[in-house]
């Protein structure tokens, strides 16, 4: 069961919190998926009030332990700024469930909040996000990430972003990963790559339906 | 006057009732397609609503009603908080 979700995550990639609302209109389901240098992750969110989602969020981290995640999520959106040319969000993310590390089986607690603006030509994200996986991991790390629309797309257009993103690890090391991206969006569908500092693939994804 | 008046609302009544009604508004703080799509899918499941239309540059959202059904002003509004977003000023009509 482990193994199909993994190949699941690797083959369908991530998306998620960073990077994506975790939010959509109500109603609607969310399915997003992020491969990335912290690891393989997969969410299944569905939006039941303008500010409130549920779901269950899977990890398979890749940090040098092979930690497996799983635990149902809450994401609410606690301020929303909505300007003339623009959009700018405060979300917060959590979650509580299992985490599994060689046979190993532990609480897992983790939240993270999320911070972004965007208008039709720049995109800016912070993150900070907080793990607490018993006795196998305890982790924190930061995300932010700025974007520049080439052109500005009209609804039925590919929107095409040219992004940057830096993260932090200062539990590990103090490092930086800094990942070149280019994301395209159509509609309900995006879809990213990028290409990071430490010579990992990112291919993030995510469907509203 | 008076004729003028009744003769106008006959009209307006009958357009309405033939044809449905356009309304547009503007929208605060859609900037993306999934934005978008988000208020687009929340007026489309509005029983009154035949069609909607969503253009981003212009941050303008097109409603058209079906013939004899009308949205007031007050659930125009509802609709676009509900999405999320805020809405500006409704013209209707053209």
């Amino acid at each position: 069961m482990k193994s199909i979700l993994l190949i699941l995550t690797t083959t369908f990639a991530t998306a998620l919190f960073s990077e994506a609302k975790p939010l959509s209109y109500v109603g609607s389901t969310m399915v997003m998926q992020e491969n990335d240098e912290t690891g393989h992750t997969l969410s299944l969110d569905y939006t039941f009030t303008p500010s409130e989602a549920f779901g269950i969020y899977i990890k398979q981290e890749e940090n040098g332990k092979d930690i497996f995640m799983f635990t149902p999520e809450f994401n609410t959106l606690l301020k929303r700024w909505n300007l003339p040319d623009g959009q700018g969000n405060i979300f917060n993310m959590s979650g509580a469930g299992i985490a599994t590390y060689r046979g190993n089986n532990q609480p897992s607690l983790w939240t993270a909040f999320l911070a972004d603006y965007e208008s039709r030509r720049w995109f800016l994200s912070y993150e900070p996000r907080f793990v607490w996986d018993g006795n196998i991991e305890k982790s924190a790390w930061q995300r932010a990430r700025i974007g520049f629309a080439p052109y500005r797309a009209n609804y039925n257009d590919l929107n095409t972003w040219i992004m940057f993103q830096v993260d932090h690890h200062p539990a590990k090391h103090d490092h930086f990963v800094a990942t070149p991206l280019i994301r395209f969006f159509y509609k309900t569908y995006l879809f990213e790559i990028g290409y990071g500092s430490n010579q990992h693939i990112m291919v993030n994804w995510q469907i509203q339906f | 006057m008076k004729a003028r008046l009744i003769a106008l609302t006959v009209v307006f009544g009958l357009k309405t009732s033939v044809f449905g009604e356009t309304i547009h508004t503007t929208v605060s703080g859609m900037v993306c397609a999934f934005c978008a799509t988000g208020i687009e899918k929340t007026f489309r499941k509005q029983p009154e609503v035949q069609s909607v239309k969503v253009d981003l540059p212009t941050k303008q959202v097109t409603i058209k009603t079906k013939p004899g059904k009308t949205l007031s002003d007050a659930k125009v509004k509802e609709i676009v908080t509900y999405s999320g977003y805020t809405m500006g000023k409704i013209v209707r009509g053209k």
